[in-house]
């Protein structure tokens, strides 16, 4: 019988009954494959892995972390419930000590689902890492955590989330924006003026192979991660580097991604995208689920990989080679942010958002307290083409007396102008979420 | 009549059943583990003796046979062909000295990627000829979806054997480390169990009995004796389900229940939903070993009647050991029966034994006898009742894969508890609970009833791809051309047409409506952004249950 090194629980929720529509790469079908080999290859019989069934997400569990407009039941259907709730099992699991480690594979994905929520972009609702984040920091002590987002899209919805949160480190690798959706994820991006630094993207070119994508976490990842000292990794484990991924352009492997997976040495995984469903999941998940397990990942092998993959042209590996001065500068040295306004004062930033899968656009007015005693209290105001002006504040987690204070003014001023259709207090301190609708 | 014949480990059981009367004569002996054929061919003489046994239409039989050969490793050298493809490393899957990892390769798709390494086939030979190897099991990745590789190798081993058993034949579910350690069980378990068979239809002769001869399985249901020649690892384990389906001759379960066969050395646990046993969700595992062998859940804890009771630190602990039987018994340790018969909740053998039993351990650890007789009775049942929990926290926490099962899923909450076994009457006496107990009558032979009155039990599995065209039903060798638009409505007509052919041929009693599907599916494959076919899974049973029931 073989025998996992760390015990490894899987939340497998395939949603077999749910499709964003009948031909989307986000369809029913995206993990039969994948269930079909972690059974042939007998996962669930290896001594310390087992099989953890989701919770189902509540609507506290959402609003902890995103602003939904009008209400949560409006922009989420059961399967963004459970969806989210694997990924709180998964983290349920390992804090209480059942597991080592755990890997939520669970659809539909959340990575693109950013603080404000008027419908889907980036085949996402909400945000399940983002969830799960501050479901652990609401119910155990951890205080510090770090994301590692490998997928090849940007995750553009986790770095809004934690855009302002020095205690949430979050790291994207993705596909250059400029040759990509979402087309944002450059190296400037780095962090709200309370959190520079707590950013970091790098964006690869197109084609980054096994040895790009290794050099990056051995030269840039792993040195940020061993400053900042997480409490606990979390890595969003996109799939669609794959060299078979039929909407990206990269040059990755199963292999790698195992390999990758080694290295970072995450506590928790949340699937994310990764279209190629028969030639690349099934071999990837596996990958990562033995590389998770502490077990020897070493034969397995895409079945086309001897003649579909190639590896890595010098001039992408000189490309990514001048990317590290930079990334690790933008984690160490930050340059800060010129506009952050003095301390008791607002700084803004005026955000355009769209949804691509709902074809929703929105606008906002984001401003953030810079304070010398918390991160700040958040006040957004959001209107999009399907929301009339709405309201979101957002007390941090140890937020202090005086931001506290604020956010219930900013509350009573939005509800009593009555101009917002609906205004959502996110209260971290008190633990207390209220939305107020029109 | 109808003949039911369980060979434990410790007993051997056999009944015979009319059908309007009942019961009609039972017969119960320790199993003679060196000799099981004299065990069986008495048992059978005891308990048909006065009656014509010409009126006996059916004999069941359950076995011990092969689960003994196995867990005592003995068994005939088996050569052991594997391949693998990618994936886990399948070193990890040896068993014995004489296993072959062929390279080759085929997909989850049932694709091949790689052929079949035929140069390292014939050495592997030659070696298996030099050492006179003459059994050999083959188990390939993914052969339920592709069984070429499986069969290629029985076709290179060919006359050197004289039994190859291949992975796909044996079950329709995934899971390569199962299908390879049960497909070599099967091989090393061949000879032995048909040698055992022939015995004892040689047996069933001399005593007249010509009726035809079933073997029970872990499943709770039987197989044609010609169908087990081929499969003896599916007659493994089938002594606890024999049990269940007794419990389900005696009762009327309708349900959800727990059902406790308390033994001497242990308590088997099995969970019943709406009436009906639940299976294993892959298949049972023997000596620790995962198989695809289909069985009824049932789980066993070390608390029974001879369970030692120990005193530490100052704590009174029952079991899980058995050193002997009771003190009532003539053995030389106080057990739970000697518990009980201090309590006077039972009076058993030699009563006098157990109270002084329990009075020595009293003074030796300066309790009260009465103290020390109500914990340990009071211990056991908080153990068995803790992993009745358990085990329902886990059956309810399953998980499952489409939204409509996580929201609307049934969740098993047991309103009866049905209990059988030699203390039954003791414990469910002193088993005051929130649900109500019931002990059925003649519990004592519910294994042997079970065997008597088990129905025969099936499933397969069908798998369409309807890009490629076909369709296929790899236990029992199923494979067609199906068009484009072949639907899910007609695989589920396709997958009872063929199981229900198989059977009839096979030599298994059924009608239309003992095949039922139990998991059906239909997936649009696309490629990009076009459809390219379905890809559709029919699963169907023939699910245990039992030809009549003897309840009033």
């Amino acid at each position: 019988m073989m025998k996992a090194a760390n015990r490894l629980g899987l939340v497998f929720f395939p949603a077999y009954d749910w499709a964003i529509s009948p031909t989307h790469p986000e369809r029913e079908e995206r993990l039969l494959y994948t269930q079909d080999q972690l059974r042939e290859e007998g996962i669930f019989d290896i001594t310390g892995i087992r099989e953890l069934k989701p919770d189902i997400a509540t609507e506290t569990d959402i609003m902890r972390s995103h602003f939904c407009f009008p209400d949560v039941s409006s922009v989420t259907t059961e399967s963004h419930l459970i969806s989210a709730g694997g990924a709180l099992r998964a983290a349920r699991a390992v804090m209480d000590g059942e597991v080592d480690r755990a890997f939520a594979l669970v659809r539909p994905p959340g990575h693109h689902s950013m603080k404000c929520v008027h419908g889907n972009r980036g085949f996402c609702n909400i945000n399940n890492e983002a969830i799960m984040i501050e479901y652990i920091r609401e119910h155990y002590r951890t205080k510090r955590i770090a994301i590692v987002d490998t997928d090849c899209h940007h995750g553009d919805g986790t770095q809004d989330i934690f855009w302002h949160d020095p205690d949430v480190l979050f790291i994207s690798l993705h596909q250059d924006g400029r040759t990509l959706y979402p087309g944002s994820g450059h190296l400037r991006e780095m962090g709200g003026p309370n959190a520079r630094g707590r950013t970091i993207n790098i964006p690869l070119p197109p084609y980054t192979s096994e040895e790009g994508f290794i050099y990056t976490i051995d030269e840039m990842v792993l040195p940020i991660l061993e400053d900042f000292k997480p409490d606990i990794i979390i890595n969003s484990a996109g799939q669609d580097n794959h060299y078979t991924d039929p909407i990206t352009n990269m040059n990755f492997t199963a292999h790698g991604y195992a390999l990758l997976n080694e290295k970072l040495k995450p506590q928790i995984a949340v699937l994310e995208g990764g279209y190629s469903i028969q030639g690349a999941l099934p071999y990837i998940n596996l990958g990562i689920v033995l590389a998770m397990a502490g077990l020897d990942y070493s034969h397995i092998k895409e079945p086309d990989y001897d003649t579909n993959y190639s590896p890595q042209e010098e001039e992408i590996t000189d490309y990514i080679k001048q990317l590290k001065t930079p990334v690790l500068d933008n984690y160490f040295h930050p340059k800060p942010d010129m506009e952050r306004a003095p301390e008791g004062e607002f700084t803004l930033r005026h955000k355009n958002i769209y949804y691509d899968t709902d074809g929703i656009q929105e606008n906002q007015r984001e401003y953030i307290m810079t304070c010398k005693n918390c991160r700040g209290v958040l006040y957004i105001e959001s209107s999009s083409s399907v929301n009339p002006p709405c309201v979101g504040i957002d007390i941090p987690v140890n937020g202090c007396p005086r931001c506290t204070k604020e956010g219930y003014k900013l509350f009573d001023k939005a509800v009593k102008q009555g101009n917002f259709s609906t205004v959502q207090m996110t209260d971290r301190v008190n633990k207390k979420y209220e939305r107020h609708s029109r | 009549m109808l003949l039911g014949i369980d060979v434990g480990g410790t007993h051997t059981d056999a009944v015979l059943i009319d059908e309007q009367k009942g019961i009609i004569s039972k017969f119960k002996v320790k199993t003679d583990k060196s000799n099981l054929l004299d065990t069986v061919i008495n048992s059978l003489k005891e308990v048909t003796s006065g009656f014509d046994v010409k009126k006996i239409t059916n004999v069941n039989l359950s076995t011990t046979l092969s689960t003994n050969a196995i867990v005592e490793n003995r068994l005939e050298k088996t050569a052991l062909f594997l391949s693998s493809g990618p994936g886990i490393n399948p070193s990890n899957f040896c068993i014995g000295k004489n296993t072959y990892i062929i390279n080759g390769s085929i997909d989850h798709r049932g694709n091949e990627v790689a052929s079949l390494d035929t140069d390292y086939i014939s050495k592997a030979l030659r070696e298996c000829r030099a050492e006179g190897i003459k059994v050999f099991a083959a188990a390939t990745k993914f052969s339920t979806r592709n069984k070429s590789h499986e069969t290629e190798i029985a076709e290179a081993i060919g006359d050197a054997a004289d039994y190859v058993t291949m992975g796909h034949e044996l079950s329709s579910q995934l899971s390569f480390p199962r299908r390879a350690a049960t497909a070599y069980y099967n091989s090393a378990v061949w000879r032995i169990y048909n040698s055992f068979i022939d015995a004892i239809i040689g047996g069933l002769k001399n005593i007249g009995i010509d009726a035809p001869v079933n073997i029970l399985k872990a499943d709770g249901g039987t197989m044609p004796l010609a169908v087990s020649r081929k499969i003896p690892v599916e007659s493994i384990l089938s002594g606890p389900a024999a049990s269940i389906m007794g419990i389900i001759a005696l009762s009327s379960i309708k349900d959800d229940s727990v059902i406790l066969d308390i033994g001497g050395t242990t308590t088997d646990i099995a969970i019943f939903a709406a009436g009906s046993p639940l299976l294993d969700k892959e298949g049972t595992s023997l000596d620790g070993i995962p198989t695809l062998v289909r069985s009824l859940q049932n789980r066993s804890i070390g608390i029974g009647g001879d369970s030692v009771i120990k005193i530490i630190n100052g704590e009174i602990i029952v079991g899980p050991e058995r050193e002997g039987p009771c003190l009532a018994d003539g053995g030389d340790v106080p057990a739970l029966v000697d518990a009980l018969n201090y309590r006077g909740i039972i009076k058993y053998m030699d009563t006098a034994r157990s109270s002084e039993g329990i009075r020595t351990l009293a003074e030796k650890s300066k309790l009260s006898p009465d103290d020390i007789s109500e914990k340990a009775v009071k211990f056991s049942i908080h153990k068995i009742r803790d992993e009745i929990n358990r085990i329902l926290e886990e059956i309810n926490q399953k998980p499952v894969y489409t939204i409509h099962e996580m929201v609307h899923g049934h969740k098993i909450v047991p309103k009866k508890m049905y209990l059988i076994g030699g203390p039954a009457h003791a414990l469910s006496s002193v088993m005051s609970d929130e649900i109500e107990i019931l002990v059925p009558e003649n519990y004592d032979v519910a294994n042997a009833i079970g065997a008597a009155l088990a129905r025969t039990t099936f499933e397969t599995e069908l798998f369409a791809d309807t890009g490629k065209g076909t369709m296929l039903m790899p236990n029992i060798g199923i494979e067609e051309k199906v068009a484009r638009k072949y639907s899910l409505e007609e695989a589920e007509a396709d997958a009872k047409k063929y199981a229900r052919e198989y059977l009839e041929k096979a030599g298994y009693r059924i009608t239309d409506s003992d095949i039922s599907i139990i998991e059906s599916s239909s997936f649009r494959m696309i490629n990009d952004y076009y459809a390219s076919g379905n890809d559709i899974r029919v699963k169907c049973q023939v699910k245990p249950g039992v030809v009549m029931h003897l309840h009033k």
